[in-house]
């Protein structure tokens, strides 16, 4: 086991904020979804002064209780000493509590409802769905391989273009560049900052944004994929380049090589290969992409997809949902294979 | 006759704050073929990295040719580095280009930026590079790829990028390190030959006793990162030898 960690007041404050926030969730969970939905059934009731009052009171219960006896679920998450006996047991019960609550909750935020599921009606409707898939209506066949074809460009370009964006700023975005005067060190932060904050925000809502923008249409779903695919590449670049071997650096910096000329010579040439790696699996990702960018509107067989559905037209869906298998799966393989060859 | 290099009371710390050398003092003249040797650890490849200035001293003047290159920067640091060439002991090619391409990028630092990435060397360049090529006898492997060569001849290409730049000393760190005896001693006689012949004063680490004794003019010993031998290879007595390796220590032969 490993050594506890000293106990300072720092850490001591984050256990008891921890057990606030054990207290306040606890209590609205039980009040906010168990009581409404299980024994009231109805939508919980809007804020009163008393909600606030109660919420407040116990998370100062746990907090205070935790203070008192040590029996503090935060100083157990903080791995600070909790006494043995019932400062424990009551840590462990609150610890379970959590868990119970949560999954309770869970259970009926989620709306789960297995007899939907298995029911006579829903089975049904599952036999209709999957005979309408299983028998595809093969007439929108020349249709539904454009639509794909545009995917497949729509990915392509969308990587195309962005590539050399990539390219550039994923050296303004290694540490192992970056780290030599302060300036650097602040730009690398920075890039490092907006690349992790583009590529949280998922291509969908990118594309979402750009649909307001551009309009909707294939346009809005490349540019969404563009900005995805930058951030993406330049963070794989970037550590493709934080992992090059130093030697070749140091030998051509000590020719008197410019930094530009010690960047070309003796870091690209260990990056390449890699680099084309990842831009063909981005490729093969993008296709995939792309196709769910579709489904809001950003064209390509994602929204002859959506429209099929939306005309419950099940026996098309069923081609389309077919042709994307396929598609994607030769995509898959070959840039496996290309890959493989590349090493 | 004035050194061409001046070391004086150089001290360098690192980041972390170890201190890898202390207040080192020595000269190097024109010609000399001088070896330094130490234990691992001792500081040898921070002084030699210190010389052509990847590293910046914390203390102390390095002098070159007359010239205070202890604190310069930009374009006078890349000038000072151009007239040393470097030698390492895992050669440091660019493996996936060829002999060619990795010589001739021994001359990057008198071409601009976008002429030597579009690769227009000049006809001349290249003469030159094949003409080093030929001096450390393996031109016929111009045209392959740097890493389909041995170690040996790998670290000729390297003499050759070195070469390359005109150099007037050449810095060699543990050059035969990775290579066995027989291709350890054909390496150093390369380093012989552009030191007798083409007036190159070299510095070079090493770690074997008998080379150093073969192939150096002077030597001096670096321990815990201070100076503490200066001389010729036959004063290193067996008395110093167990000062500057150890009391355990018991000298291997390569021959
Ligand atoms: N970048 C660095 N940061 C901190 N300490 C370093 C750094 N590089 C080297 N050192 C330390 O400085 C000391 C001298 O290292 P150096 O590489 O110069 O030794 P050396 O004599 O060349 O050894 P070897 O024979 O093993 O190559 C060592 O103790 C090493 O741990
Ligand atoms: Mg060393």
């Amino acid at each position: 086991m490993k050594a506890r960690p000293t106990e300072t007041i720092a850490l001591r404050v984050v256990a008891a904020v921890i057990d606030l926030l054990v207290g306040l969730y606890l209590s609205a969970v039980v009040m906010r979804v168990l009581i409404p939905r299980l024994i009231f059934d109805t939508a919980p009731a809007p804020f009163a002064t008393m909600d606030m009052l109660i919420l407040a009171g116990s998370a100062l219960a746990v907090l205070v209780h935790g203070l008192l006896s040590g029996a503090s679920p935060g100083r157990f998450a903080m791995r600070l000493d909790v006494s043995k006996g019932y400062a424990l047991t009551a840590a462990t019960h609150l610890g379970w509590m959590l868990l119970v609550t949560t999954v309770i909750a869970g259970w009926i935020v989620t709306g789960m409802d297995p007899v939907a599921l298995f029911s006579e009606g829903g089975l049904a409707g599952a036999r209709r769905i999957f005979t309408a898939l299983l028998t595809p209506e093969w007439d929108i066949l020349g249709d539904a391989l454009l639509a794909m074809v545009e995917t497949i460009y729509l990915a392509f370009m969308a990587t195309a273009i962005a590539v050399p964006f990539s390219f550039l700023l994923s050296f303004y975005s290694a540490r192992n560049l970056m780290s030599d005067t302060i300036g650097r060190r602040v730009m690398y932060i920075v890039l490092r900052f907006l690349t992790n904050f583009s590529r949280s925000i998922e291509p969908l809502i990118w594309a979402i944004v750009f649909s307001v923008w551009v309009g909707i249409g294939p346009f809005a779903g490349m540019l969404a994929l563009v900005v995805h695919t930058i951030a993406s590449l330049t963070k794989q670049y970037a550590e493709q380049i934080e992992d090059v071997d130093h030697g070749p650096i140091e030998a051509i910096t000590a020719t008197g090589a410019s930094r530009t000329q010690v960047i070309w010579f003796s870091v690209v040439p260990q990056c390449v290969i890699p680099f084309l790696s990842f831009t063909i699996y981005r490729w093969d990702i993008n296709v995939r992409m792309a196709t769910v960018i579709g489904l809001v509107g950003g064209g390509g067989i994602g929204n002859m997809l959506i429209q099929y559905q939306g005309l419950a037209q099940w026996n098309e869906v069923g081609a389309i949902v077919i042709i994307i298998a396929i598609v994607v799966w030769i995509m898959d393989v070959i840039s496996a294979r290309v890959r493989e060859a590349l090493k | 006759m004035q050194p061409l290099l001046r070391v004086e009371n150089l001290s360098l710390t690192y980041p972390n704050g170890y201190r890898a050398l202390k207040d080192v003092s020595f000269d190097v003249h024109r010609g000399e073929f001088l070896v330094v040797i130490g234990l691992s650890g001792s500081g040898k490849s921070t002084l030699m990295r210190t010389l052509n200035r990847l590293l910046e001293p914390t203390e102390g003047t390095i002098t070159y040719d007359g010239r205070d290159v202890t604190h310069i920067e930009g374009e006078p640091l890349r000038k000072h580095r151009a007239q040393i060439g470097m030698i390492f002991q895992h050669f440091n090619l660019i493996r996936r280009h060829s002999v060619l391409a990795n010589v001739l990028y021994g001359a990057l630092s008198t071409m601009s930026a976008l002429k030597s990435m579009t690769g227009r060397f000049t006809s001349e360049q290249r003469q030159k590079a094949l003409r080093n090529l030929d001096i450390v006898g393996i031109a016929d492997k111009a045209e392959q790829r740097a890493d389909a060569l041995s170690g040996g001849q790998q670290q000729r290409v390297a003499i050759a990028r070195a070469l390359m730049q005109e150099p007037s000393m050449v810095l060699a760190d543990e050059p035969v390190a990775s290579l066995d005896p027989a291709t350890s001693h054909s390496v150093m006689q390369y380093l012989e030959r552009i030191n007798r012949e083409h007036g190159v004063t070299v510095i070079c680490n090493l770690h074997f006793l008998s080379l150093v004794r073969r192939y150096a003019t002077r030597v001096i010993a670096l321990k815990g990162g201070e100076l503490i031998f200066e001389g010729k290879p036959e004063q290193i007595t067996d008395e110093w030898f167990r000062t500057i390796y150890g009391d355990e220590a018991v000298e291997v032969e390569i021959r």
